[in-house]
């Protein structure tokens, strides 16, 4: 699904990623876990699309194709979707016109006809009962006045609807309370499948209780420093991530 | 160079060529006569006039007008077209001149009247001229020296109207250049409740000037939803002055949208002159190519325990240039005023210029009072969001655009209203259709 070969980004001349490899396969969960600054941000932006990173070395193949090459739309039309830490607001922007938007843009690429009203709203609402959200946050403006957990599962709500080939996750844990954790976990939960992987970036170990990785990174000073499985991310939870620094600075840059 | 008072000869010599109504009404003779005295000395305003300063008359004092239309005929079906709402009281201005026959007021419901001023003059002495000064830098004294047209709508006291009016003026291009000057009267008795809109369209892409004067009154309690909605030719010079005073617990609504003209100008004034009146005066201008627009909106707080609220949004493309002036003045008996105002500009080109001025004056020292202007253009995360959604970066911009302009809708209480504007704005920034 995805592979990360050797990948470094800068910002305005500052490197933050070092040389990143990462296999993803299909129907995997990786959890990527660093202290901040690491450089976690940093690779869900560039994995997404986003404007103002320099790739100075290193390739990223996904489904066989140099995700790199791709404009950001492109990439999500190809099945690749970022869950933003901090969901914008659009003011204007009902969330419904977002959603069939989305909907026909990746529909489009995919050779597929926009789906009629009727349709489109009986899945749409089947993918809102996941997440907990009534019908009225559709004709709401895109996350504006939403709280921090409507904005979170608003996020899920897209994600279920244009259903990724490959998800990132930036953490979606911030800013939750507990039963917000719960309804947006339920909701990532039931999206697994063998066809889609998920990559999740997060600071805590906490949303690892509610969705279980396959496997645990740790990232630092723009490096993955160790892999392993859940148990990791409980290590991490108990030793903090002061060793991890140091293992890091220990590297040969 | 030209004196402007000289510039403005070609007009003062139009009232001795052309038939102006009401010619047998000595109070109208002499008020025609003050305004000529005023216009020939003041001429047209100047760059040097602080309310002038970024908008010159020059290109309009250059451009031969006549006063005379050729004849017009615009069919029912190109007025309904033409119109923003099928379901409404409608009074049609063809070139200047009303139009019975495009006109839906046969049946009226008591305690509504609408009758075009040239055959109502007689009977608006009380009423004209008490909102505008003629003395004042602009164009109020021309009009009211050359008025010759225009609605005069009274809403009986208590009486709620089932639906809008909609005051349609139509430039059928027949003409090349013709200006018309008219004057509306809106007037609304005690705990009456109306929506009046003004419509000002072209068919073709003639010039023309149009210099229009509104004058509003509320009562105690009346509650007015204005719109002015002006999409002239992109030869077109528009005019236009509303002002209303409002009287103790009136509520005036007004909206201001500007889409046509080469050249548009509007000075909207608000006089809270009776306790808890409430003033919503917002506005929205779309401009491209080599549009020039001047919105100059004046609120004056007279007494205690008024309140206003303020938004102003421009869209500026291309070479065009915008000007906003905002001015609230809390006067100094006018405790406990409320007033809000912001001006908000999206620039989507390099050669685009806004001339943003948000002013207030207090007078009063126990009061609420806000104001901003921000200038800015098309936000990268929201942008960001978009792509990563699948759009294209064309339209995610085209979305925002859209998304920004149409936020000034959303203080408009009637959903059909707010539907029609969409619509207007929808054609002028298309965003990506989606599926019904």
């Amino acid at each position: 699904m995805l592979e990360i070969k050797n990948l470094h980004a800068s910002v305005d001349g500052k490197e933050i990623l070092r040389g990143i490899n990462l296999t993803v396969n299909a129907g995997e969960v990786h959890a990527i876990m660093g202290p901040n600054g690491a450089g976690k941000s940093t690779l869900s932006n560039v994995l997404a699309g986003r404007d103002g990173y320099e790739i100075t070395q290193g390739e990223v193949i996904y489904k066989g194709e140099n995700l790199l090459d791709l404009e950001a739309e492109e990439r999500a039309q190809r099945g690749v979707f970022l869950a933003f830490q901090y969901p914008v607001e659009i003011p204007g922007v009902s969330n419904i016109y977002l959603l069939k938007a989305a909907l026909n843009a990746v529909r489009q690429y995919q050779g597929l006809d926009d789906l009629d009203a009727i349709d489109f709203l009986t899945l749409v609402r089947s993918k809102m009962e996941l997440v907990k959200m009534d019908e009225s946050f559709l004709h709401r403006s895109v996350n504006e006045g939403f709280s921090g957990g409507e904005k979170k599962r608003n996020e899920i709500l897209q994600m279920a609807l244009l259903e990724p080939s490959l998800a990132i996750l930036d953490e979606t844990d911030s800013g939750l309370d507990i039963d917000a954790l719960k309804i947006v976990s339920d909701g990532v939960n039931s999206l697994r499948s063998k066809d889609r992987s998920v990559v999740m970036i997060t600071h805590y170990q906490r949303l690892l209780d509610y969705i279980v990785p396959d496997f645990v990174h740790v990232l630092s000073a723009g490096r993955i420093v160790k892999s392993g499985d859940k148990e990791l991310a409980k290590e991490l939870e108990k030793t903090g991530y002061s060793w991890v620094n140091e293992t890091a600075e220990g590297q040969p840059a | 160079m030209k004196q402007l008072t000289e510039l403005a000869t070609p007009f003062a010599s139009v009232a001795d060529s052309t038939p102006l109504i009401g010619q047998q009404l000595p109070w109208l003779q002499s008020l025609r006569e003050q305004a000529t005295e005023q216009f020939k000395h003041n001429g047209l305003p100047a760059k040097k006039q602080e309310d002038w300063k970024y908008t010159s008359l020059w290109g309009l004092s250059q451009q031969a007008f006549t006063h005379t239309a050729n004849q017009a005929t615009v069919t029912t079906k190109q007025s309904d077209q033409l119109a923003l709402l099928q379901d409404a009281y409608r009074v049609v201005i063809v070139d200047g001149v009303f139009s019975e026959e495009l006109s839906t007021l046969a049946d009226l419901p008591q305690g509504l009247t609408i009758d075009p001023l040239s055959t109502s003059i007689d009977s608006v002495e009380q009423l004209l001229g008490q909102q505008v000064d003629i003395a004042k830098p602009g164009l109020t004294a021309l009009n009211t020296m050359l008025m010759n047209e225009g609605a005069v709508v009274s809403i009986a006291s208590g009486v709620k109207l089932d639906k809008p009016v909609e005051l349609l003026v139509i430039n059928s291009g027949s003409t090349d250049n013709l200006a018309i000057h008219l004057r509306n009267i809106v007037s609304l008795a005690e705990n009456s409740q109306a929506t009046v809109i003004e419509h000002y369209v072209s068919m073709g892409d003639a010039g023309s000037f149009t210099n229009v004067v509104t004058e509003v009154v509320l009562a105690e309690h009346a509650e007015l939803d204005h719109y002015k909605l002006q999409q002239e030719s992109a030869n077109a010079f528009h005019i236009a002055t509303l002002a209303a005073t409002q009287a103790e617990s009136s509520q005036w609504r007004t909206n201001n949208i500007s889409l046509g003209a080469k050249f548009a100008r509007n000075d909207i004034q608000s006089r809270l002159m009776g306790e808890q009146a409430h003033t919503v005066m917002d506005g929205l201008y779309l401009v491209n190519g080599e549009q020039h627009i001047d919105n100059h909106t004046r609120i004056d707080h007279l007494v205690p325990n008024t309140t206003s609220e303020e938004v102003y949004k421009g869209v500026l493309d291309d070479n065009s240039h915008a000007v906003f002036n905002g001015k609230v003045i809390v006067h100094k008996d006018a405790q406990k005023t409320d007033a809000n105002q912001s001006n908000r500009n999206l620039l989507l080109s390099r050669g685009c210029e806004i001339d943003t001025k948000p002013e207030m004056e207090i007078y009063a020292d126990d009061v609420k009072c806000g104001h901003g202007s921000t200038v800015g253009q098309l936000d990268e995360e929201q942008l960001f969001f978009l792509r990563t959604r699948g759009l294209d970066a064309v339209s995610a911009r085209s979305l925002l655009t859209y998304a920004f302009a149409v936020e000034v809708l959303e203080r408009i209480p009637s959903e059909i209203i707010r539907q029609a504007f969409s619509v207007v704005i929808e054609q002028r920034l298309p965003r990506p259709s989606v599926a019904a």
